[in-house]
C-alpha cells in the first residue's frame, strides 16, 4: 500500500497540468453536486417545516367524506365535533364567492378557533375585532384579490339549507406564509362566525392536532399522520432531485471521462514501466492495483481541493441562501423567498462515497489491459 | 544452499506464431550453468539470445522441453510464482536501463526491496551499500534524467544487485554505452560476481563484453553453435 501510494503520488504530481485539470474538474463536481443537493435538502426541510408549522400541525383528523384535494367533497365533508376530544383544533371548510372591486372570485372559507395554537396562523387577530365579520388572508390571496388590511369586501355563500346569503367581511390581518395551500383562494375566520353563517353548528371538516393529541380511533374520522400529510411534498422534492440527477450525472461523467482517458493514456504510455515492475517481481495484480490506486487518488486530491475552495463557498451559500424567483413561488409548492441549503453529513459523505467509488471503478477499467500485456514487449517499450 | 547446476535447459524449444506460421526462436537447446558463472550468450540479432534470457528470467515459457531455474520448472510456474522467483532470486539489467523516471536514484534501487519485507533501516543500509558498489552514493537524490548513460546503467546494476539475487540476467547491457563506460560497468559486474558469487548471464554481441566473460555460448538460428569456456 505504501509502495502504491508513494508511486502514485510521484506519478500524479509529475503529470502537473493533466493532474490539475483532472483534479479541478472532479473537485468542481464535488462542489456542484453537494451545492445542488444541499439546495434540494434545504427546500425539503423548509417545505416540511413550513407545512407543519402552518398547515398540518402534528397531523390531521379528517372527516371520512372530506378530501382536501376534491372540491366536490366540501359541501358534505363535515360532521359533528366528537365529544371528549383534546389536542385538536377544529376547522370547518365552506365554499363562497367574494366580490372585490365588483369582480367575482371563488374562495374557500376556513372556520378556525381564534385561540388555537396548533398552527402559526395569526388567528388572535380575529378576537375582539370591532368588525362584524373579521377575516384574515394570506399575502397571495391579498395580492390576487387586491385586498389590504381594513378593506371590506362582499362575500356570498350558501347556508346549510342551500339558501344563498351575503354579507361584508373585513380583512383584519394579512399573514406571510410560504404555504400556498392555506393562502391562495383561502379566507380564515372564527369557526363560531362560520357556524352562524352556514347553520352548520358544532360541525368540522377536519382537525389539526397539536403535540398533546393522542390518537384513538373515532368513527367517521380518519387520522393522517404528519408523515402521511408530508408525503406529497417529499415525493415532489424527490422527483425534483431525480431530475437534477441528470446534471450530477453529466458533471460526474465529464470528470470521470477525464480520469478514464488519463488512465488509458497512462497504461499505453507507461508500458515499459509496467514491464519493469513485472521484471522486478511485481505480480500483474499488484501493478493493476498501483495504477487503479493512482487513478482513484485523483478523487482524493479532488476532495482536498474541493474542501479548500468549496467549504468556504458552500458555507457562504448556506448563509445567504438561494433566491427563488416569484414565478416559482406561485406554483403551489411550499417554497420560501430564499432557500437556505443544508449540507448535512449524510449528503457530504454519500457524495464523497459516490465519487470515490465511481472514480475507482473508472480507474480500474483501463488497467485490466495490464493483465494481457506481454512483459517482454512492454520492457522493450513496444506499444501493445 | 548451493544448487548445481543453477540453470538447467533440457531439449528446450521456443516458437512464436508469425503470419500463420511458427517461427522457432530456440531449437532443441540443452545447456546448464553453474552457480557463480560469469557467462554470456552471444550471437547475431534474431539468434535467440534474448528469448533464452527471458525464459530463464521466467518472463516467458518454453514451447517444448524444460527450463529449470533454481530447481523450479519455468513451465510449471503460475504468474504469481514466476513473479516471486524474479522478486527474490533474479535480477535484470536491460539495454535501455528501464529506470523509473519519477523516482530518485535511491528510490529506484530501493524499489526492488519494497516488494520484499525489509525494514526501512535494512533497506537504507542495503541501498547505500549497492550504490557504493557502483560508485553512485553521491547521486542518491538525483532523478534518472539527470544521469549519463553509464550512470543510469550503474543504477540499474545497483537495483538488480541490491536484493542479492542468485542470478543476474543482463540483456545487451553495454549496447547504449560508450567504450569507457562499458568497461567500467563490466568491471563493476565482474567484481560483484567475484565478491557475491552471483551467477551473471549476459546476452550480447558486444566484443568488449566477450572479453570479460568466463564462458561464451554462441547461438545461431536458435541453436548452440559453440560453447567456449575461458581457461583461467
Amino acid at each position: 500500500m505504501k509502495l502504491a501510494f508513494t508511486l502514485s503520488i510521484k506519478n500524479i504530481f509529475g503529470a502537473r497540468l493533466r493532474t490539475f485539470l483532472n483534479v479541478f474538474v472532479l473537485s468542481f463536481s464535488f462542489v456542484v453536486i453537494i451545492g445542488l443537493k444541499g439546495v434540494m435538502d434545504g427546500w425539503d426541510d423548509q417545505a416540511r417545516r413550513d407545512s407543519i408549522d402552518w398547515q398540518f400541525g402534528q397531523g390531521q383528523l379528517i372527516h371520512k367524506d372530506y378530501d382536501p384535494l376534491d372540491s366536490f367533497t366540501i359541501l358534505d365533508g363535515n360532521g359533528p365535533i366528537p365529544n371528549n376530544i383534546s389536542g385538536l383544533t377544529p376547522i370547518l371548510v365552506h365554499q363562497a364567492s367574494i366580490y372585490p372591486q365588483g369582480r367575482m372570485i371563488g374562495t374557500i372559507i376556513n372556520g378556525i378557533e381564534p385561540l388555537q395554537k396548533s398552527v402559526l396562523l395569526p388567528t388572535q387577530s380575529l378576537i375582539n375585532s370591532k368588525f362584524t365579520f373579521p377575516v384574515i388572508i394570506g399575502k397571495r390571496m391579498a395580492e390576487s384579490s387586491k385586498l389590504s388590511i381594513g378593506d371590506e369586501v362582499l362575500i356570498r355563500w350558501r347556508d346549510n339549507n342551500g339558501t344563498y346569503d351575503a354579507n361584508r367581511i373585513t380583512v383584519v390581518d394579512i399573514f406571510n406564509s410560504n404555504v400556498p395551500a392555506i393562502d391562495s383562494g383561502q379566507i380564515w375566520m372564527s369557526i363560531e362566525t362560520l357556524w352562524e353563517m352556514t347553520g352548520l353548528n358544532n360541525q368540522a371538516s377536519f382537525f389539526i392536532a397539536d403535540k398533546s393529541y393522542k390518537h384513538n380511533p373515532i368513527k367517521l374520522w380518519k387520522f393522517n399522520s404528519q408523515e402521511e400529510l408530508l408525503k406529497p411534498i417529499s415525493d415532489l422534492v424527490a422527483q425534483k432531485n431525480g431530475s437534477q440527477s441528470v446534471i450530477y450525472f453529466l458533471l460526474l461523467t465529464i470528470a470521470l471521462l477525464a480520469i478514464f482517458d488519463t488512465q488509458v493514456l497512462s497504461v499505453f504510455r507507461r508500458q515499459s514501466e509496467i514491464g519493469t515492475y513485472i521484471a522486478l517481481g511485481m505480480t500483474r495484480q499488484k501493478v493493476i492495483g498501483i495504477f487503479t490506486f493512482e487513478g482513484s487518488l485523483y478523487s482524493v486530491l479532488a476532495l482536498i481541493l474541493a474542501t479548500i475552495y468549496g467549504f468556504p463557498l458552500l458555507a457562504w451559500f448556506a448563509d445567504v441562501g438561494f433566491a427563488v424567483p416569484p414565478a416559482d413561488q406561485k406554483m403551489g409548492i411550499p417554497i420560501a423567498d430564499t432557500i437556505f441549503p443544508i449540507f448535512g453529513l449524510k449528503l457530504v459523505l454519500s457524495t464523497i462515497f459516490l465519487i470515490l467509488f465511481t472514480s475507482t471503478i473508472v480507474s480500474f477499467l483501463p488497467t485490466r489491459k495490464i493483465s494481457r500485456l506481454d512483459p517482454i514487449l512492454a520492457l522493450k517499450g513496444k506499444k501493445q | 544452499m548451493k544448487i548445481n547446476p543453477i540453470i538447467k535447459i533440457n531439449q528446450m524449444s521456443k516458437g512464436y506464431p508469425i503470419a500463420g506460421k511458427t517461427f522457432m526462436a530456440l531449437k532443441d537447446l540443452t545447456i546448464s550453468f553453474e552457480e557463480g558463472e560469469f557467462s554470456g550468450i552471444v550471437g547475431p540479432s534474431g539468434s535467440g539470445k534474448t528469448t533464452l534470457l527471458n525464459i530463464i528470467g521466467s518472463l516467458d515459457k518454453p514451447t517444448e522441453g524444460q527450463a529449470v531455474v533454481l530447481d523450479q520448472n519455468i513451465s510449471d510456474l503460475s504468474h504469481r510464482q514466476a513473479a516471486y522467483l524474479r522478486n527474490i532470486n533474479i535480477g535484470f539489467i536491460f539495454q535501455v536501463f528501464n529506470l523509473l523516471p519519477v523516482y530518485t536514484v535511491y528510490e529506484n534501487v530501493e524499489f526492488a526491496l519494497l516488494l520484499q519485507s525489509y525494514s526501512s533501516q535494512e533497506r537504507k543500509n542495503a541501498v547505500m551499500e549497492a550504490l557504493d558498489w557502483v560508485g553512485l552514493t553521491s547521486h542518491a537524490n538525483k532523478k534518472p534524467d539527470k544521469l549519463s548513460g553509464g550512470e543510469s546503467q550503474r543504477v540499474a546494476i545497483a537495483r538488480a544487485m541490491v536484493k542479492r539475487p542468485k542470478i543476474l540476467l543482463a540483456d545487451e547491457p553495454t549496447a547504449n554505452l560508450d567504450s569507457e563506460n562499458a568497461h567500467e560497468i563490466l568491471s563493476t559486474m565482474k567484481k560483484l560476481n567475484q565478491e557475491l558469487k552471483t551467477t551473471f548471464l549476459f546476452s550480447t554481441h558486444d566484443e568488449k563484453v566477450m572479453g570479460y566473460l568466463d564462458r561464451t555460448i554462441h547461438l545461431r538460428d536458435g541453436k548452440i553453435e559453440k560453447d567456449i569456456i575461458k581457461k583461467k
